[in-house]
């Protein structure tokens, strides 16, 4: 009787029916689209941060007193980068090193042979661009020759009038050798005034094999992830000094933070501008119903009887607006994410459920102008006096 | 006799109307705060991004090639080029002086550093060796246009940490590096003598800095003394600039030498980061202005996204909002069946009907428009307070957007109800079924 009562009510004004499925399953898609983002969002803004470049500096240990300020000092063993896990929460972890000392460099085609200090940093050259991503390289570096490459800094390049290809000789301490010009880098910093080579060329010529000067990693993670990571690579790295590199971590945890209450706080506003709209779809619908409740209360029917039929006749109604709704909701947010990060917002499964309850939860509370109906008096309605 | 039917109906039910009109208003606020805050974020965003410090750095053009290795030049004191201190206030005179956060000029030598507590002074060679940075914390500038500009690396490097106080100009105090501090064993309070070239100079520790990087093996203290122990008063070596800037776009990032005249124009009135550089290096003659391509780059790029986020998201409030409104007023329609009827049965046509009805919804919407507006700018306030610690300033530009939102979508809203109203046959309503 009850469910058959149900299906009556529901099939009784299609018009309205549609109405509030419609009012729950907008609802439901725009709740389920901004959670996801919302979610996402999250990975994402960390992906995003990396865009920063190196986050993470492994440098040999704070020189002792009196140690005199050479340059080539401090370095640490080459093994230090095998023990950088490859991989940090999913996301690869880019490490890499440097080696760096102060060469004399001259350009053997030049008419003058004029002799040139420079800072020459021995390191990974694929790798440079994953740890300054904002680094400009021109042109793009992609070289197959045999001979020792090098990337030369926009200033140096300047400096000695050189173009790609050309080729330059460094020499240190009586040891020397000769680069082939990849292209420029333009970083807007230090690297500028640097010659980068590849790492086995640098150890070469400071007759240091094996050794770097510092290690730089680029991790994915929000601030309190890259915590914990520099936590556990300080005890597995005892014999160097692992620090964050505060410039960009104290901006990106404080930028995080920004971006998500600002995220937060409109998704719930909205959540609750949606609730308000079933609610009116709910008040509505109630107004209708006097006539129909007139006639139960008339016929005997119990009013907690009646009032559960039109609370489940609501959780119904919530349950197919969201169950549909939130289906368009995360299709919603794929487009979303790839309109707004470029890469397709990946569905979280945990909102799909999230939502549907909300949905019913909110048609349910929606449902709450019902309880008007209690107080209709059937002599009157049916007197067609309300 | 249609406005006394208009005003008829809203004195004779006045609460009906007051709850409409309050949903409405809900709905508009929340509308107007979210447009406040996205018309707003962009720049408070972009100001929160000037946390990651200076994006712009200033050499001098005839430098010869710093050998700089972990931040530290390990040039002699007295190579290379440098700059004079009294041509720093024409750069609060570029075209987008205004988006100039900050500046702070660098100079740095190597000096030796010992507590002043030591009994008998080391030899020289003898000492712990460290970098002095001369530069100014909180330095305020008398700027060409009459006023006072407070610049310093407060603001270029806001991640520098000082336990304690940052020093005081003129109060022979500097701060420290924590490593270099514990190395020569010096606190706060205590006296540290600095020495180079046979020139010393004493100054008072005030506090302790972290850095995370090279500097916390370095003396910073006030460019003044630096310049005295250097030899070389009034001039600086490197300028650290805090700029906010738009994301560069396509355009931003073509050759400003290929443009016609008026692209260039174009180019130069957009505080894109290479157009200031330009008119840095226009206003501070025989000097390099270089983009610090990480911090620029990575902030153009999230800048960018995070912008279109909110915007999409606001463009999901307004929706919600509208949606809401829209089912508020086709509700009101629908109870005011027995009126209507009653109306048509007294000689009323559909276009009277439902023009007296639009009326009075546009009346409903531009009170409830009105009052959720105000609402919705303290709400505003209330969300910028929380997320960004300052409020947008309210815009007329919203309130425009909103009473015509507030209209059409109660007119929208109540369309279709309507619709049906002017088809209402009036006897079976009025005789109650």
């Amino acid at each position: 009787m009850f469910w058959r009562l149900i299906h009556r009510l529901l099939q009784a004004n299609r018009g309205r029916l549609v109405t509030v499925l419609l009012a729950l399953g907008a609802g439901a898609a725009i709740t389920a689209a901004l959670l996801n983002l919302r979610v996402d969002a999250d990975a994402r803004l960390t992906r995003e941060f990396r865009s920063f470049g190196a986050n993470v500096v492994i440098a040999p240990p704070p020189a002792g007193l009196g140690s005199a300020q050479s340059p080539q000092t401090a370095t640490l063993d080459e093994s230090v980068l095998q023990r950088v896990p490859a991989q940090f929460a999913g996301a690869p972890v880019a490490a890499v090193p440097f080696l760096y000392l102060v060469a004399e460099v001259s350009n053997p085609a030049a008419a003058l042979h004029t002799v040139v200090p420079a800072v020459v940093a021995g390191t990974h050259l694929p790798g440079l661009a994953q740890v300054g991503p904002g680094w400009r390289f021109d042109p793009p570096s992609s070289s197959s020759s045999q001979s020792v490459r090098c990337l030369v800094g926009a200033r140096v390049a300047s400096q000695f009038a050189v173009r790609p290809g050309a080729t330059l000789l460094l020499q240190f301490a009586g040891r020397e050798e000769r680069c082939v010009m990849d292209g420029i880098l333009s970083a807007g910093g230090a690297e500028d005034n640097q010659i980068f080579v590849d790492l086995a060329a640098a150890q070469r010529l400071a007759a240091q094999p094996g050794r770097v000067s510092l290690v730089q990693l680029s991790v994915t993670g929000n601030p309190r992830a890259i915590e914990s990571f520099l936590a556990a690579l300080s005890v597995a790295l005892p014999q160097a000094a692992v620090r964050g590199v505060r410039q960009f971590s104290d901006a990106e945890a404080r930028l995080y933070e920004r971006i998500r209450g600002l995220l937060s706080a409109t998704v719930a506003i909205i959540l609750v501008l949606t609730a308000l709209c079933v609610m009116a779809a709910m008040t509505n619908a109630a107004m209708e119903r006097q006539h129909d409740v007139g006639l139960m209360k008339a016929l005997g029917g119990p009013l907690s009887r009646i009032l559960h039929l039109f609370l489940a006749e609501a959780a119904l109604l919530g349950l197919a607006g969201g169950i549909l709704g939130a289906a368009v909701g995360m299709l919603l947010s794929i487009g979303l994410g790839s309109a707004v990060f470029g890469v397709a917002a990946q569905p979280r499964w945990i909102v799909y459920p999230v939502t549907v309850f909300l949905t019913v939860a909110v048609a349910v509370a929606g449902a709450f102008p019902l309880r008007r109906l209690a107080s209709v008096r059937p002599a009157v309605i049916f007197r067609g006096e309300a | 006799m249609f406005l006394r039917l208009v005003a008829d109906s809203f004195s004779r039910r006045v609460s009906r109307k007051l709850l409409t009109a309050g949903a409405l208003a809900l709905g508009m606020a929340v509308a107007t705060a979210a447009l406040s805050v996205s018309l707003d974020v962009g720049d408070r965003l972009a100001f929160e991004f000037r946390s990651l410090g200076a994006n712009l750095f200033v050499t001098p053009h005839a430098d010869s090639l710093p050998l700089e290795i972990g931040g530290v030049d390990y040039r002699p004191a007295n190579a290379g080029a440098d700059l004079p201190e009294a041509s720093l206030p024409k750069l609060k005179t570029i075209f987008w002086h205004n988006n100039i956060v900050g500046f702070a000029p660098l100079l740095d030598l190597p000096v030796e550093a010992w507590s002043a507590a030591l009994k008998t002074p080391p030899p020289t060679g003898g000492a712990p060796r460290a970098t002095l940075i001369g530069t100014w914390s909180r330095h305020p500038l008398a700027i060409p246009d009459g006023g006072t500009f407070v610049t310093g690396v407060e603001k270029t490097n806001p991640w520098w940490n000082v336990e304690g106080h940052w020093f005081a100009e003129d109060m022979h105090e500097c701060v420290v590096g924590v490593a270099f501090a514990r190395r020569a064993a010096l606190r706060i309070g205590d006296t540290v003598v600095l020495r180079a070239d046979g020139q010393t100079i004493s100054l008072t520790v005030s506090g302790l800095l972290t850095t995370g990087g090279p500097e916390d093996e370095a003396i910073v203290a006030p460019l003044s003394y630096a310049q005295q122990l250097a030899g070389r008063p009034g001039t600086f070596r490197r300028l650290y600039i805090s700029a906010i800037t738009k994301p560069e776009d396509a355009f931003g990032r073509r050759d400003p030498s290929g443009m016609t005249p008026a692209e260039f124009d174009r180019w130069f009135c957009t505080p894109y980061i290479s157009s200031i550089a330009l008119q840095i290096e226009q206003a501070l003659p025989g000097t390099d202005a270089r983009v610090i391509r990480r911090v620029a780059e990575g902030e153009g790029r999230i800048l960018t996204r995070v912008r279109v986020l909110l915007w999409l998201v606001a463009a999901a409030a307004l929706l919600a909002a509208s949606l809401a409104v829209g089912a508020t007023s086709a509700a009101t329609i629908i109870e005011r069946r027995t009126e209507i009827a009653l109306m048509k049965a007294l000689g009323a046509g559909s276009p009277m009907v439902k023009s007296l009805f639009a009326a009075e919804q546009i009346l409903l919407a531009a009170v409830g428009g009105g009052a959720g507006y105000a609402i919705g700018i303290l709400l505003a306030r209330f969300l910028g307070q929380i997320v960004f610690g300052a409020s947008p300033a309210p815009s007329l530009l919203v309130l425009a957007v909103v009473l015509a939102l507030a209209i059409f979508v109660t007119l929208a809203g109540s369309f279709f109800s309507m619709r049906r109203a002017a088809r209402y046959e009036p006897a079976p309503i009025l005789r109650g079924e």
